[in-house]
């Protein structure tokens, strides 16, 4: 008896073993070019989730091919091409809706997954693309600036914002939501290449005095306008951001600029992890990288984590080729590090809503929504 | 042998590259972008070399040519190959509207056409009814199925972009033949004294420009329905002047194929091989290229080659 039981689990391992594979995963990525901070950033992400799967999953492998899209949309469509000539299965990664859009329609033409959180342009998920998937959109960003906003009960609010794309949608967004609760909103729009606000400050210092500004820009335009904002000191009680602003690199570089500023973060700094998962990404990516993990990792962690284990499940019943991990992914619904993910029929991540961060003294503080508020908003309180 | 030489090109590029290189969707959409480099190279070449005119300001046709047919074929739904020649003619448009630079010379004239195009992408950003503001166009169709044959993939696209850029180089043989071209090489010596001779500069320098900016705004018009999303920053991008000066200047500017071999010895140099051998960071090799052929060859690629030939021969 003994006999027959150690040969069928031999040949029940065996079965099992023989399943066990190597799935080549795509990452198209800027690592040059415009977007090279930011490609760098999620793809620090995408290379711990590959360490972590690999590590915990037992069964199968993951393993990333790397090509870098040199932020141009042209190189993005060869970089998928090339990436499903090397046999991947799937592509993580992109960055800027510009590159996103293309490179994903490459990959729906070859029947790629594609999963992205670089782009937060409405057509991407609606444009019918079937295999495309994100983990962000501007709707999570504005429901965060909006619960900020109503647990301030401001009464006015001054709009700064840049005319690209995703700035000015997310710009429009709030404006629109915060009139329609009655708040007062003026918008002041500035072209990307702007690096003096004094004006655009001045104007919001002397004609719209609001309660609030809004900068919704990059990290060198939230430079320019709170230097502005510290010389002509306007009588505001909150300046808050959105993206790349609540984090400890702003903090660290720009210690006068950054005291009581709000921007959307996902972590506190210093980062506490106490699920499992978090705590995987985080000693993973110290280990990795020797130092404290970003956002940008981590948006790279959780939309390849959620491609890998798509993967495995597919593998398992047999259907990579048949469209199985766009099925897969379809079906996901569990916690991450940026909350609960579900996908829509479109692809778009239904759950996402973004958290305020307050930089306070040294540390980002997470203070919005209250359930995942890490401390109290300091407020009315400004920089200067 | 010269004889031969021309369509035995054509039956390679034609045929050849097709049938050995088809299969390989990769190298395909990289000759395909490299074509669009050497598309607007050769027109860039053609101002220089015939109009006597370095422009920084291309970047403003490949952008209103491609806005114009993305908005024509995506909004009003013009077929796409009436969508490519419209887009030329709004390039032509936005060059009417740029002829007073050419009281200009020099480094005045690159500056002012260089502050056309950055006009041009403001107005793009901002006239959002019309062009999608900074969110852009979408869903621009892509190049159709005719004949049974997608011209939407890449072998189908290469064709098109094929085709356009030889009608381009067949045309531009055709204008310095001529004995407008006779005038305009003369004029790149003494405009003072090919006007004493009765020759009216401005107006052939006018026509090189229109001329010029019609066959970037096809080109510009091909790959916003070969990208598929068209927006301002990428419409009137830098990189649409840069690479293919560099393209041009590399393969030898002066001359009518050298823009062409010098894009696509460029581009697929740096994509195919330095990107192979450094991953991130291989445009360094690219440059220390750059700067071996200028010193070794100022003239570029194709005269070197043209030398050795006859050298050889």
């Amino acid at each position: 008896m003994q006999r027959i039981l150690g040969t069928a689990l031999a040949g029940l391992l065996a079965a099992m073993s023989a399943h066990a594979e190597e799935f080549t995963v795509g990452a198209e990525l800027p690592l040059t070019g415009s977007l090279a901070r930011v490609g760098a950033g999620m793809q620090e992400g995408i290379m711990v989730a590959a360490e972590v799967f690999n590590r915990t999953n037992g069964k199968h492998r993951m393993k990333i091919a790397t090509v870098d899209d040199e932020s141009s949309p042209a190189k993005a469509i060869a970089a998928v091409e090339k990436l499903a000539s090397d046999g991947a299965v799937a592509i993580t990664g992109g960055y800027g809706s510009n590159n996103i859009a293309p490179a994903s329609d490459a990959a729906n033409k070859l029947g790629l997954v594609y999963i992205t959180s670089g782009g937060v342009d409405e057509n991407l998920v609606t444009a019918g693309r079937k295999h495309f998937f994100r983990i962000n959109n501007t709707a999570g960003y504005e429901k965060a600036a909006l619960g900020l906003f109503a647990d301030m009960k401001v009464k006015s609010v001054s709009i700064v914002h840049s005319t690209k794309d995703a700035t000015s949608s997310l710009a429009q967004s709030v404006q629109k939501a915060l009139a329609a609760k009655g708040v007062k909103v003026t918008s002041h729009a500035f072209d990307p290449a702007m690096t003096d606000f004094k004006p655009v400050i001045n104007k919001i210092r002397l004609q719209d005095r609001p309660d609030a500004v809004f900068m919704v820009g990059y990290e060198n335009d939230y430079v320019g306008i709170l230097r502005a904002a510290r010389v002509l000191k306007p009588q505001v009680k909150a300046m808050v951001g959105v993206w790349s602003l609540a984090t400890p690199k702003m903090a660290a570089e720009f210690p006068d600029l950054m005291p009581n500023v709000y921007g959307t973060a996902l972590l506190p700094f210093p980062a506490k992890f106490t699920s499992a998962d978090g705590r995987a990404f985080a000693d993973t990516y110290k280990a990795l990288y020797k130092k404290e993990p970003d956002y940008l990792g981590q948006f790279g962690y959780v939309q390849s984590m959620l491609l890998f284990e798509a993967i495995a499940r597919a593998a398992d019943k047999g259907t990579i080729r048949k469209g199985g991990i766009a099925e897969e992914l379809r079906r996901t619904d569990r916690e991450t590090l940026i909350g609960r993910v579900q996908f829509g029929a479109n692809g778009d991540n239904v759950n996402f809503s973004h958290r305020m961060g307050q930089h306070q003294g040294k540390n980002i503080v997470i203070v919005w929504p209250p359930q995942h508020a890490t401390g109290k908003m300091a407020y009315p309180a400004v920089p200067w | 042998m010269t004889r031969l030489y021309l369509p035995s090109l054509l039956l390679a590029a034609y045929a050849g590259v097709p049938l050995v290189l088809g299969g390989d969707a990769y190298v395909m959409s990289l000759i395909d972008a490299a074509l669009v480099i050497g598309g607007i190279a050769l027109a860039w070449a053609l101002l220089g070399n015939l109009g006597g005119m370095v422009s920084f300001g291309h970047s403003a046709f490949v952008g209103v040519g491609g806005y114009v047919s993305a908005l024509l074929t995506a909004r009003a739904g013009l077929p796409v190959p009436a969508g490519l020649l419209l887009g030329g003619v709004g390039a032509v448009l936005a060059a009417v509207v740029m002829l007073p630079v050419l009281r200009l010379r020099g480094p005045y004239f690159a500056l002012a056409i260089l502050a056309y195009a950055h006009i041009f992408r403001i107005l793009a950003t901002e006239w959002t009814s019309v062009t999608g503001g900074a969110a852009g166009v979408s869903g621009v169709p892509p190049l159709p199925v005719i004949a049974g044959i997608d011209f939407g993939g890449k072998t189908g696209a290469y064709f098109v972009i094929l085709t356009i850029v030889c009608v381009f180089a067949w045309i531009y043989a055709r204008v310095s033949a001529s004995h407008y071209g006779l005038a305009l090489r003369a004029m790149h010596d003494s405009e003072d004294a090919t006007q004493v001779l009765g020759v009216n500069s401005t107006l052939l320098k006018a026509a090189m420009l229109l001329l010029s900016a019609f066959m970037t705004g096809v080109v510009g018009a091909f790959n916003a329905h070969y990208i598929g999303f068209l927006e301002p920053d990428y419409a009137f991008a830098g990189l649409w002047v840069t690479l293919p000066i560099v393209a041009a200047i590399f393969g030898g500017y002066r001359t009518i194929g050298g823009p062409l071999l010098g894009a696509i010895v460029v581009y697929l140099l740096d994509q195919l091989v330095f990107k192979s051998l450094i991953s991130s960071g291989h445009q360094l090799i690219l440059g220390a290229l750059l700067v071996v052929m200028i010193v070794f060859s100022p003239r570029g690629l194709l005269p070197l080659l043209t030398r050795r030939r006859e050298r050889d021969a």
